[in-house]
């Protein structure tokens, strides 16, 4: 058997690119269930055509249901975003080699990401259902199927 | 021989031009056909992510600016001529929409299994002598997921949909 | 066999050679030979026919043309290799192209500057750190031991892989699979007691992270070192802070 058993130890090295490495990994196998799953409740069992204000507000404002949604899209869009601009850094990173450019695109990418995220935490946690609106959308549609039907009826 | 005058010798450097060009034809085969295509379908889904993250912020803002913006990836679009199209829906903005939508979900297939493939060789000490096998079962789940799904996602287009009430909520604003 | 099997068996090959003439040159070009060859012949012979017969301003590096000096890395056909390791039996089609090694720079023809390679491979101390006193006799070591880190004792820095690396024709920073397998000859050498300073170089944006496990070294290496398997190895001694001497965990659960 071509095993020793010895193990010898190095201080754990931790560090920053560790760090991402390992992060990068773990949050893309969790993304793999988040976004698929995403995809196919949006896409797949439900369609982007009937897709609008009221199914949104249906799916995070549900009493029971609400914040299973909530917590599975805060998480999605947390993850996706630190992972895809983080994942663009590493692009990056092979083509600009000047420590002082570098500086310029992090700012640019962490910025840009801190944008996304403050702006996609903030839809998904302080939303609130406009009922007011639902109900415009509702008597609008009821009105355009009886318009639809009136001329299929001509 | 050439005549023209010589200069003190110089190392040849590869701009960036030459360094894709040069790159792309390497014969790296499996491997890097997989890290270029993960990269880019990487990219393809963050430029989405972005405008994704944007559109959902309208559902707080402006409820009627994002139902008139999801009535235009189904194909319904208002505030131009009506003698252009049947009641402000146009099938080939449908189609374009659909077609990217399917291209959307292929790159975060494909981005999801070449990156467990990854993982597995990261973490996994005897995977990286298998990644050739590994990279075949990404390709054979990927194109036995891609076939059903491109046939539900476009399927629809056969027919005009049923409704496009959302122009007429739109055309209220 | 006869000599006239043999000579029948000659074929004619086109041979492509990206040349540079450093003191005329703005950016490399394409010239075109032919020559005979025997398919025994190595790709190296070929070239040298060439530079003999044809155009003896070819420049080149080799030396011991037996794949063991490891200075005649090129690209052939689109891929990094020795030219001594090649057949022309082995040469599909009957081009056959030649072109210096990618992300260094040409010095001229074949030749390329291997001096930030080597700056890379002296970055990770390739050499034994051990400042306990050393015995009358050698560092004793079980045969197990030896075994651990035996496929990247091979290693003849010929730079196939570093160079066929993706990430390193960009970013010339990398330190590149080479280093790191010599920097993991020594991090998994049980008489070794350097492997904190190694690893702590190579945790780093430019030390092993900067690797996209693109397996093109792998490929390329003439020695058949599996290159992304030692890097994989040293990311999970950082990942872990500690040193598996053992070589695949699952074989031993087999076992
Ligand atoms: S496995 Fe890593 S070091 Fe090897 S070619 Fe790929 S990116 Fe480069
Ligand atoms: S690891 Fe292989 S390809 Fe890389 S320098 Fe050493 S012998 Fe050459
Ligand atoms: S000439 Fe020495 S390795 Fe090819």
């Amino acid at each position: 058997m071509a095993y020793s058993g010895i193990g010898r130890k190095v201080r754990p090295n931790g560090g920053f690119e560790l760090a991402w490495w390992f992060f990068m990994r773990i949050s893309g196998l969790m993304l793999v269930f988040l976004a698929l799953g995403h995809l196919t409740i949006t896409h797949l069992i439900n369609s982007v055509e009937n897709i609008n204000y009221a199914f949104v507000a249906s799916r995070w404002a549900d009493p029971q249901s609400g914040w299973i949604w909530r917590l599975w899209d805060l998480t999605m869009i947390n993850l996706a975003v630190l992972h895809g601009f983080n994942g663009l850094r590493q692009i990056l990173w092979e083509q600009i080699l000047s420590p002082s450019k570098r500086v310029i695109a992090s700012t640019i990418i962490w910025g840009l990401a801190a944008v996304l995220i403050i702006g996609g935490s903030y839809s998904i946690l302080l939303f609130q259902e406009n009922r007011e609106y639902i109900q415009k959308w509702k008597a609008e549609r009821e009105a355009a199927r009886f318009a639809q039907s009136a001329r299929h009826i001509q | 021989m050439s005549t023209s005058t010589s200069r003190p010798p110089q190392v040849y450097r590869r701009g960036t031009w030459a360094r894709i060009t040069e790159g792309l034809r390497y014969g790296g085969g499996i491997g890097q056909w997989s890290w270029l295509l993960h990269r880019v379908t990487g990219l393809g889904i963050l430029v989405f992510l972005i405008i994704h993250i944007i559109d959902t912020f309208l559902v707080v803002a402006y409820p009627e600016l994002y139902d008139h913006t999801v009535a235009i990836y189904g194909g319904s679009i208002t505030g131009l001529p009506t003698s252009w199209s049947m009641n402000g829906y146009y099938w080939p903005l449908r189609w374009a929409f659909r077609i990217g939508e399917l291209g959307l979900i292929a790159c975060v297939l494909f981005h999801s299994l070449n990156g467990v493939r990854v993982v597995m060789v990261d973490f996994w000490p005897r995977a990286s002598l298998h990644q050739r096998v590994m990279f075949n079962w990404v390709l054979g789940i990927f194109v036995a997921i891609m076939i059903p799904v491109s046939i539900w996602v476009l399927l629809p287009l056969r027919h005009a949909p049923e409704m496009h009430s959302r122009v007429i909520t739109s055309a209220s604003m | 066999m006869s000599t006239a099997a043999l000579a029948s068996d000659m074929r004619t090959l086109k041979v492509k050679i990206k040349r540079y003439n450093p003191e005329l040159d703005e950016a490399p070009h394409w010239e075109e030979y032919t020559t005979e060859a025997d398919p025994l012949d190595r790709v190296l012979d070929v070239i040298q026919k060439v530079k003999w017969y044809q155009d003896e301003t070819l420049a080149l590096r080799r030396s011991c043309a037996h794949g063991v000096c490891g200075s005649d890395a090129m690209r052939i056909n689109g891929v990094n290799a020795l030219a001594c390791k090649i057949l022309v039996r082995n040469v599909k089609g009957d081009t056959l192209t030649l072109e210096p090694i990618l992300g260094l720079p040409v010095i001229k023809d074949l030749i390329v500057d291997m001096k930030p390679f080597f700056d890379h491979y002296k970055s990770v101390m390739p050499f034994l750190i051990n400042d306990e006193p050393a015995p009358t006799t050698e560092r004793l070591q079980s045969p197990a031991d030896r075994a651990r880190f035996d496929e990247t004792t091979k290693c003849i820095l010929c730079a196939c892989c570093t160079t066929a690396c993706p990430p390193f024709w960009s970013d010339n920073k990398y330190v590149g699979p080479a280093a790191i397998v010599n920097a993991h000859r020594f991090i998994f050498d049980s008489r070794d007691r350097g492997a904190q300073e190694r690893l702590d170089i190579l945790n780093d944006a430019e030390g092993v992270w900067r690797c996209r496990t693109v397996f093109n070294c792998t490929s390329a290496c003439p020695r058949d070192i599996k290159v992304t398997q030692a890097i994989s190895e040293v990311k999970r001694a950082l990942l872990g802070g500690s040193i598996e001497m053992d070589r695949d965990p699952l074989q031993i659960i087999e076992a």
